[in-house]
This record gives structure tokens, sequence and C-alpha cells, in this order.
């Protein structure tokens, strides 16, 4: 063999490598939203009991406050949003049930405030979704947001939940939301 | 140089470490980042009545059953059930149809249309809370809540709402009066009588119930300045009010209608004496007499008409039991007390109102009642010293309610057991008794009674029974 058909017959196996990696890489993609499984939390089986804050494989959990807003109640004294032995409704840091300011809110007419989560300052604690389910609608809770999830063969969570709410689901079922159940 | 060079770098970086700020992305939660409107600061012990509204599962509809038992002492006020069809007691146990858990309190149901209502205390969210429940299956429809953060004394709840047409009105604890549509929990109206009538809640919190005839509700908030008022119960308008030329102050008694010397009239044993206040047409509100013979400083029951013109009244806590009588006097009116005396000589009650059957005084006798302490017992109202019946000796029911319905006497020791009675102008007769509440703790509060089901309850729980079919 000369140099040139060694070169040439190295270049056929370094392309056809490469096709072969992209088109295994898309297959794999592909399979994964048909038919692969991902971690969901069930939030009507969850106790916010805070695991998810501490146990996740990451260095800030995967797992977030979800608002759904159907099911909120739009309250002015929010038992998610101000700690429960709170004196003033307003929005200094002192009240706030959230220890890291991740909920927001905004008057939107007499009795009434909207609520929001900065999914990047959430931790998955949980004690916000403790407060309003126990004073609330309940229409905080606890889900896992799927674009930061490892997606482990084990979730490390799901070993210490004591209400097993962590299950494997398919694709179309990640998401359990509590205003579309 | 090395030195120079080190001195600069330690110099750069002392700098660089006293201008770099590590919390320069942060922000500081302070009042005011939620827009709220100036003037409505608000602190978390304000009382906003009726704030808060949860819709459960389930239909609320219209129910088949149209029993009603509408208010404390239902429709005629004298704790007497009728059934509208001929029913037969249940042979054998009761069963029980449903169980709740309620906050630590005594408030009770009352029963409309199938529904059964009651003004529950949540202590995990300090709120009074209106709970509507289907009255076969115990399932909660909704619930309408306020905030009122209160301390414990013999728990929280007390009262009865009162349900006219559509609409159903509370009285908290704290004396907060709240009208919401009966059927769908819509809030109608409120009225905070400490805030407006500088009402002095008594020591035990507000045990009135409310009183609703021919749409107007009767309050007696017994404040600085008005002792009773009439409140237009579909806009929650004041339409008459009473002077509190008295000066009495609120008590746990409600206020009772009744007929004296043919008058219509709202009677109200308050802290410093007994006063009637006239219900007629066109002279609403008037006060008509007050008598302060009689005075305990703790009153619990509600008074009770005897005759024409009579009506028993008790108390607990050593005050025992009087006779008042009403008559007209030229254009005046006299009321005076006729008797009087302490509850270890005769017919007195600690906490219940007796019931009048057939002209015959049915109570439970108090602690401090002597030897017939806590026993049932009947008395003719022409002699409220000498029993003519009593229960025997072990069937001693404490604080415990007591309801006829037809001809049966159901009443709840304050254990949680169930006594049945067959009852007649001159006695009583066990025919059996049911434990319902296991360890039940002081079941002070009411009983309702309507389409077959009895609803009774103890201090953390309310049940309810199938007892007639």
């Amino acid at each position: 063999m000369d140099r040139r058909d060694f070169l040439r017959t190295c270049g056929t196996f370094i392309a056809a490598g490469a096709a072969l990696s992209v088109g295994g890489a898309l297959a794999t993609k592909a399979k994964g939203r048909d038919g692969d499984v991902f971690w969901q939390i069930d939030p009507f089986a969850c106790t916010q009991c805070g695991r998810c804050a501490t146990d996740c494989v990451l260095p800030v959990s995967a797992v977030k406050c979800f608002h759904a807003n159907k099911v909120c109640g739009y309250c002015d004294l929010c038992g998610g949003y101000y700690r429960p032995s709170v004196k003033d409704l307003n929005t200094a840091a002192e009240n706030q049930m959230c220890p890291t300011g991740a909920i927001t809110r905004k008057f939107v007419e007499e009795p009434y405030f909207e609520y929001t989560i900065d999914e990047n300052l959430c931790n998955g604690c949980g004690k916000c979704v403790k407060g309003c389910t126990s004073f609330g609608n309940g229409s905080l809770f606890l889900q896992i947001q799927q674009d930061l999830c490892q997606n482990c063969n084990e979730c490390e969570i799901a070993k210490v939940c004591p209400s097993d709410a962590i299950k494997r689901v398919s694709y179309d079922e990640a998401y359990k939301l509590k205003d579309h159940a | 140089m090395i030195t120079v060079g080190l001195v600069v770098f330690y110099l750069i970086v002392l700098v660089g470490w006293h201008l770099y700020d590590p919390t320069r992305g942060f922000t500081e939660a302070v009042p005011g980042a939620d827009n709220r409107p100036e003037g409505s600061a608000r602190k978390a012990d304000d009382v906003v009545i009726g704030e808060y509204f949860i819709k459960d599962e389930g239909d609320v509809a219209a129910s088949e059953l149209k029993g009603e038992w509408a208010c404390f002492r239902g429709a005629n006020h004298d704790n007497i059930a009728v059934n509208a069809q001929p029913m037969s007691l249940v042979k054998g146990d009761f069963k029980e149809m449903w169980s709740v858990e309620t906050g630590e309190g005594h408030a009770a149901p009352v029963i409309s249309e199938g529904k059964a209502y009651v003004l529950d205390y949540e202590e995990a969210t300090s709120s009074d809370a209106l709970r509507c429940f289907d009255l076969t299956t115990g399932k909660q429809l909704w619930k309408r809540r306020y905030r009122v953060p209160m301390k414990r004394n013999h728990g929280f709840s007390r009262t009865i709402p009162a349900i006219i047409k559509n609409n159903i009105v509370t009285i908290g604890p704290e004396g907060h009066v709240m009208c919401c549509d009966k059927v769908s929990g819509d809030m109608k109206w409120s009225i905070d009588m400490k805030k407006r009538f500088e009402s002095e809640i008594p020591f035990w919190y507000t045990g009135q119930c409310p009183l609703i005839e021919d749409d107007v509700l009767v309050l007696a908030p017994a404040g600085k300045d008005t002792l009773m008022i009439g409140v237009d119960v579909n806009t929650g308008n004041t339409v008459w009010g009473t002077p509190n030329s008295v000066g009495f102050k609120m008590s746990h008694s409600s206020v009772m209608p009744m007929t004296l010397g043919g008058t219509h009239t709202y009677l109200y044993i308050g802290v410093g004496g007994v006063c009637g206040v006239s219900a007629e047409k066109g002279s609403e509100g008037q006060l008509l007499w007050s008598a302060t013979k009689w005075q305990p400083s703790v009153v619990a029951p509600s008074p009770m008409q005897v005759s024409q013109n009579q009506v028993f009244l008790v108390a607990g806590y050593g005050a025992g039991g009087a006779m008042l009588q009403v008559s007209k006097s030229g254009a005046g009116w006299n009321a005076s007390i006729t008797d009087s005396y302490k509850a270890s000589a005769g017919m007195s009650s600690e906490q219940q109102t007796p019931i009048n059957y057939k002209g015959t005084l049915i109570t439970i006798l108090p602690k401090d009642g002597g030897g017939m302490r806590e026993r049932l017992a009947m008395y003719s109202p022409s002699n409220l010293h000498n029993p003519i019946w009593t229960s025997a000796a072990d069937e001693r029911f404490g604080l415990g309610p007591y309801i006829i319905v037809d001809d049966k006497l159901f009443a709840f020791k304050e254990d949680g057991e169930l006594y049945v009675y067959s009852v007649s102008a001159k006695s009583m007769s066990l025919i059996k008794k049911q434990r319902v509440m296991e360890e039940g703790i002081d079941a002070w509060g009411p009983m309702a009674y309507a389409d077959g089901y009895l609803v009774m309850r103890d201090s953390k729980n309310i049940k309810c029974l199938k007892v007639f079919e």
C-alpha cells in the first residue's frame, strides 16, 4: 500500500466512524425521548421531608418547587411565603419562609398576591411546600427539573425518600403537576 | 527585585481583597418588594373575616334529603326534633356513618338539605373555619376560614351556625360574625363585634349562637353603647339597635325568642342581668324590661320559656336556677325574680339549656348539684326543687348534651357514650346505650338531628350515626 492509499483508507474509516457516531447519538437521543424512563416525584405522596435538597448528587438539587397557579388561592397571608410566627405581612427577609429568597410576590388586587418561584435560587428544601400544604391550597409542590436531572440509574433521593414518592416514569409522564392532576 | 515583586503582588491581593464585594449579586429583601399599596399594611393578627376559601372535590348540588336542624336548638328553639315522616329507632347498635377530626372545641353542627356545617377552629392555621360536609358521607365539600390567633381555653370553637334560605351565619369565638352562601360558600358580609361595638369577649370566648327570624339576624354584642342589634341577613345592614342603657356585658348565653304577655320578645341573659327586647314589628329593638336581681358572673345556658309569662333562668358555677316572671304593668312592664336557689336546691344546669317537653322540664344537673349531680332529671314547672324523675346513679352525663327526637331522648355522656331514653311527660326509661367515642373527652357541643342522622362531637371529633330509619 502506498502512502496515498493508506491516507485514503484512514480517511474512509474516520469518516465512517464519525457518521456512525453521529447516527448512534441521534438514535440514542430519539430513543431517550420515546423509550427511556425519568425520575419523577409524586407531589401527592411527597411529605416535604427536606431530603431532596440534601441527597441529590448535584451541588444544588435538581428538585425544584413548582407552582400550580390554578390551585393557588393568591392569599395575602401565604403559608408558603411567610414563616409561621410572622407578625408583619411584608417582604422583609425575616418574615420569609424560603431560606434562599426564591419566592417573590406581587400585589394583584386587594387582597390577592401572585407568587413566583425563581428556579435558580430554589434548592428544593420544600419548606414552602410544607407551609402551603398545611395552611393553604397546596399549590406549591416539589418536582424534578428534567433539564437539570442527571437521570442517574439509582437516584440518591429516591433511595432515602421516606414516602416512596420518587419513581421512574416514561417521558410523557415525567412532569406530574398539580394543576394537571 | 524578588522582594519588590512579592510586596507588589501582596499589595495587589490586599487591595483586590478590599475591593472585591462577594455580596454584589445579592438583593436585599426589604418590606415593600411586593408592590402592596400604601395604607394597606397588615399585621398577621389583623382579622379579615372569611378571607380564605377552599373548595374540595364533591357535589354541592341539592341533596334528596330535606331535613333541617338549621340553628341552635332547632327551628322551634326547643331542642326537640320531629321526623316529618314516621320513622323507627334503629334496632341494635347505631351505625357510624362517618367521623371527622376537628380542632379542639365544642362548636356544634347544623344540618340543612343533606349538608352538615360546623364553625371549626383550625389549630394549624389559627383560623375559624366554616366547614361544609355531605351529611351522608362526611366528605368535606368546602371550607371558608379566616385567621384569628387565640389561646386555648377549654379548646377554641364554641358556637352553632344559623341558616336561613341560602345564607349561613356564624359567630366565631372572638365575636366575628360571618355570612356565606350555604351552597357555594361565597362570602356575603361580616361584622367584627369586638371592633364595631367594643364588646368585651367573655373569658371562655363567645358562646352566643346567631338567631335569625324573618331574615333578620339578632345579635347581642352587649358592647359599650349597644346591647342588641337586628341585621338584614341578605345585606348585612343594621335594621334596628338597642342602646345598652342597662350596661350589660356579653355572656356565653344566646338570645332566645319567645312570646311573653302576648308580646314577641328577644330575651338575653347578659353579665349584669336579664332583659327583654321587643321583636314586634314597628317597635323592634325597644328595651321592654330588665331584671338585675339575678346576675351570675358566668352564664352559658340560654333562657327557657315555661309559661306565657314565666322564664326559667339557669347558670353554673354555683349560681343555680331562678324563675323570672314578666307581666305588663300599665304602659310598661314588670319583670321580677320569683324564685332563686343554689344548684344543690333544685333544677339547674351548668352549660346546656334545659328542654321543656310537654310542660315538663328536663335537665342534666351540674356538678355542684348535690347527690344528684350530673344526672338527667325531670321537673314540674310548679316545683323546681324536687325532681319527678332522675336517671340511675350510674347514668351521670357531666356537661354532655341532650336532644329529643319524636319521643326519644338522646343524652350524650361527656366521655362519649350515647344513652337513649323513651320519654313521656312524667318519666323516662332507658332503651339502650352505645359507646360512640372511644376515650371521648369533653363531649359538650349540642347534637344536631335531621333525616335519621344524629351528629355529635367530643372535643376533637365529630361523628354521625344513623339513629332512625
